[in-house]
């Protein structure tokens, strides 16, 4: 981990969640992030977040998990930014029941971005019409919205007969009367809702400013005007659970005082809750064979770090269902990877036979690597990139969500405290 | 070690192809200092292997002005001494962020081999394909291979293949300051290339101390074109004059206030700015001594600029090579084509007008812009901290400003007296 995201992650003002969640006051939650169909790439910051807080049990799902086992076992479930349609449509009703099950049962609910639009109760059209756990409209949509200035690409989706816009990206400040908010938080918006028609008691943060690190695909006063004193935050108890949705990405890395409101409302959910803290067994004999396993990971995620830097000089984006993917998104997921082995390398020996199941690992980073360079040569050549690069996203998120998987397992085996 | 190093030492040993992994201790730089200090410990650490070191300065890969120095060290086929030749352009930074602190590369491998060296993650590479091809080539195969045109490949061309005791590595198409024929002592061990590339980053120890010391520093750095601000009172000639009509752009080497490179087209317009599906349009200019001695000899440059390309391309010392065949220029270019490939390494490397003889563990790569003594001195502080020497001599800076970089950066304290105690 380096730079800004290190220092991020030292930031003292994880200390406390750290501590209560360790200490056994506060039940330590079992947790599920989703990574199935429609998730982009922003659920990997859920991930920094948790290691930040000392959680470890955390276990990355898809959407058939959600239908068949209706998050039987988890205390929380974390939807981030994506297409929320694929999102919907792959859920079903059958994955609207479960989630809306799992929170009646005392479950907590973090959606951001793509997560809050799926649950607000006034985005009711198919497939998002048996999704409703929290009171509210996403405001920033209509029949015809104004040419943008800039950003084109991420300025609009179809949304029933009109669109779904977006007059800033980037980062926002939000104010609210929450003790964890204080004067006031910054969190970048990518595309979040700006809500309206919420229950006034649900409203946590209100959209407060705009600030300069933020492309303006509006005249600047004509967004402010449009999403200042507008809902960003929402909280809302639905029988024993609690649902909160975010336009922003509380989650995101580098704001830690908005990881903090996240962390704060979680602790808030599990305060009181019963004490248990699960651990898997250790492993029982140490293995030879990780070490060498973990080397093939790190070479090849190296080599494929590098073919992905080159791709971000290049002038490209990829459309999959709703969502516009950049290169960038490539190295995001192999960063994950990256900061993530030194403690994989420092604890190989507790990995179990076959490193755990990081043989598959090595196979699959290799594969994108081989794809990651086929990709840059396709696009040298003029020829059309889609259909590989959707193969090389998909298959980054899915190996990122099973390396992540592994590396939380060995995280919870060796204790709670930080590196 | 974390500071301003970023990961381990590597030993390569190429008779097995196996590779090591040993820490780069605080104490490496304690005891024998940083940069090429370092580097020598390392060499009689291993000399029984007659190791290649490859390694950087202090400062090579920050943002202290001209901060792109790093180096290759070890025994001269020429004087059978130790030598150091530089990793220049961005190959220095590129070793520095390698994710190597020093490279150990010991013995000679029985078939040849090339390494890439990514992320402080080390792979000993069949070559066997590489093995014939010119620098350039070369370079474009394992960019293709790798994936990236920024990693940077210091390889050897059919001259140090043979080995021939006129070769140098050359640093991706460019040839290099190799003066000491260590592109021999490459092809001697069946090491095609070298190639680097790290997405890591430096830590400084004390951040904020060095980010405004850097910007200060910068804030004064005096800053040029062309070759001649480098080559003042040497009696080189007016070099940039005699690039003029070809040159296309200039560029520094890493983090370089001095763009001194110059690139220049001879098989399209120079002024043409977008691509034109020319292959080649010509070549980068990397070394003031090689264009001097042709100039000097009285060749047109467009002639000359040819002739440096074939010598690049074939992986041979471009100041020896220039030197000999500046006595007999050519218009033609099949004939300067095969006058390149009929040279026969017998002059020395040096200046025209200036001290021709090799300087001990320095070479002449860099100018001689003031007495030995000073010069001496501009080569170790140079290569300690990896800062460019020439800059150093040409820019007349300070090197006060440049050793409290060094103590923010890494809180090693360093002055000249103590930079000279390192080579005694």
């Amino acid at each position: 981990m380096q730079g800004r995201s290190r220092r991020a992650a030292g930031d003292p003002v994880f200390d406390r969640y750290r501590k209560v969640f360790s200490e056994g006051s506060t039940l330590y939650p079992r947790i599920a992030v989703y990574t199935g169909s429609g998730a982009s790439h922003s659920w990997i910051w859920f991930a920094d977040i948790f290691d930040r807080l000392g959680l470890f049990d955390v276990r990355f799902i898809d959407e058939s998990s959600v239908r068949d086992t209706g998050l039987s076992g988890f205390d929380a479930f974390f939807i981030g930014g994506g297409d929320t349609y694929e999102m919907a449509f792959s859920l079903g009703e059958d994955g609207a029941r479960a989630i809306e099950g799992f929170v009646r049962d005392g479950g907590f609910y973090f959606g951001s971005c793509a997560g809050a639009y799926l649950v607000l109760s006034g985005v009711d059209l198919e497939p998002f019409t048996h999704f409703n756990l929290i009171d509210g409209a996403m405001l920033n949509s209509m029949a015809a919205p104004p040419e943008p200035r800039c950003l084109e690409h991420k300025y609009k989706s179809a949304y029933g007969d009109g669109w779904v816009f977006h007059p800033v990206y980037g980062e926002v400040t939000v104010t609210g009367q929450h003790r964890a908010i204080g004067q006031c938080v910054n969190a970048p918006l990518f595309g979040g809702p700006v809500i309206g028609r919420a229950m006034p008691e649900d409203v946590l943060a209100e959209y407060s400013r705009l600030t300069e690190r933020a492309a303006y695909l509006w005249p600047r006063r004509e967004a402010e005007e449009f999403m200042i004193g507008r809902a960003a935050v929402l909280r809302s108890e639905l029988d024993g659970g609690t649902v909160v949705v975010s336009g922003p990405h509380l989650e995101h890395p580098l704001y830690t005082a908005a990881n903090a409101l996240a962390a704060e409302v979680l602790t808030e959910h599990f305060k009181g809750r019963s004490g248990r803290v699960s651990r898997p067994s250790r492993s029982a004999a140490s293995n030879s064979d990780t070490a060498p396993l973990l080397l093939e990971i790190k070479r090849q995620v190296s080599n494929a770090r590098i073919v992905g830097f080159g791709l971000e000089k290049m002038p490209v984006a990829w459309r999959l269902g709703h969502k516009v993917w950049e290169p960038e998104k490539i190295r995001m997921f192999l960063e994950c990877a990256w900061e993530r082995l030194p403690f994989m390398e420092e604890h190989a020996e507790l990995m179990g036979p076959s490193g755990g199941g990081l043989e598959p690992l090595a196979r699959g980073y290799a594969d994108v690597t081989r794809i990651s360079k086929s990709l840059k040569m396709r696009i040298e050549s003029g020829r059309d990139s889609q259909a590989e690069a959707s193969m090389l996203l998909l298959s980054l998120k899915e190996l990122t969500a099973r390396f992540l998987s592994i590396y939380f397992r060995l995280r919870l085996e060796t204790g709670f405290g930080r590196d | 070690m974390d500071v301003m190093y970023y990961g381990d030492t590597l030993i390569v040993d190429l008779p097995t192809g196996k590779t090591e992994q040993v820490e780069f201790s605080p104490e490496m730089l304690t005891e024998n200092g940083p940069g090429l200090a370092a580097g020598i410990a390392l060499y009689r650490d291993h000399e029984d292997g007659d190791p290649l070191v490859f390694g950087s300065g202090l400062l090579t890969g920050t943002t202290a002005p001209a901060s792109s120095l790093g180096f290759v060290l070890g025994k001269s086929p020429l004087s059978g001494e130790l030598a150091v030749s530089p990793l220049s352009l961005f190959s220095g930074a590129e070793m520095k962020l390698s994710g190597f602190s020093m490279v150990v590369i010991k013995g000679d491998s029985p078939k040849p081999v090339y390494l890439w060296l990514h992320d402080g993650v080390a792979d000993v590479l069949d070559a066997a394909e590489l093995w014939g091809l010119d620098t350039w080539g070369t370079t474009d195969a394992v960019r293709s291979e790798m994936g990236e045109q920024l990693v940077q490949v210091v390889s050897i061309g059919p001259a140090g293949e043979s080995p021939s005791k006129l070769s140098a590595y050359s640093i991706n198409y460019w040839g290099s300051g190799d003066t000491a024929a260590l592109g021999a002592r490459m092809g001697g061990k069946k090491l095609k290339a070298v190639a680097l590339r790290g997405l890591g980053m430096l830590d400084a120890e004390e951040p904020q101390d060095f980010y405004e010391g850097a910007k200060g520093l910068l804030s004064e750095a005096p800053a040029w074109k062309g070759f001649n601000k480098a080559c003042e009172g040497i009696d080189a000639g007016d070099i940039d004059g005699w690039l003029k009509p070809l040159v296309h752009r200039y560029r520094s080497c890493f983090a370089c206030p001095a763009a001194c490179n110059t690139f220049v087209k001879y098989n399209e317009g120079p002024s043409v700015m977008e691509s034109t599906g020319v292959e080649e349009p010509g070549m980068l200019v990397t070394g003031a001594a090689s264009a001097a001695w042709l100039l000097s000899g009285g060749w047109k440059a467009e002639p000359a600029c040819r002739a440096m390309e074939s010598m690049a391309r074939a992986g041979i010392d471009l100041i020896r090579g220039a030197r000999e065949l500046a006595g007999s220029p050519l218009d033609d270019a099949s004939e300067t084509e095969e006058a390149v490939g009929g040279l026969s390494g017998g002059e020395e490397a040096g200046w025209p007008g200036g001290d021709s003889s090799p300087k001990g563990l320095f070479g002449p790569w860099v100018p001689p812009l003031a007495d030995e003594d000073e010069w001496l001195l501009a080569n170790r502080i140079g290569y300690v901290i990896g800062i460019c020497p020439t800059y150093l001599l040409a820019s007349g800076m300070e090197t006060s400003g440049l050793f409290g970089l060094c103590s923010s950066a890494a809180g090693v304290e360093l002055d000249p007296s103590m930079v000279a105690g390192m080579f005694s």
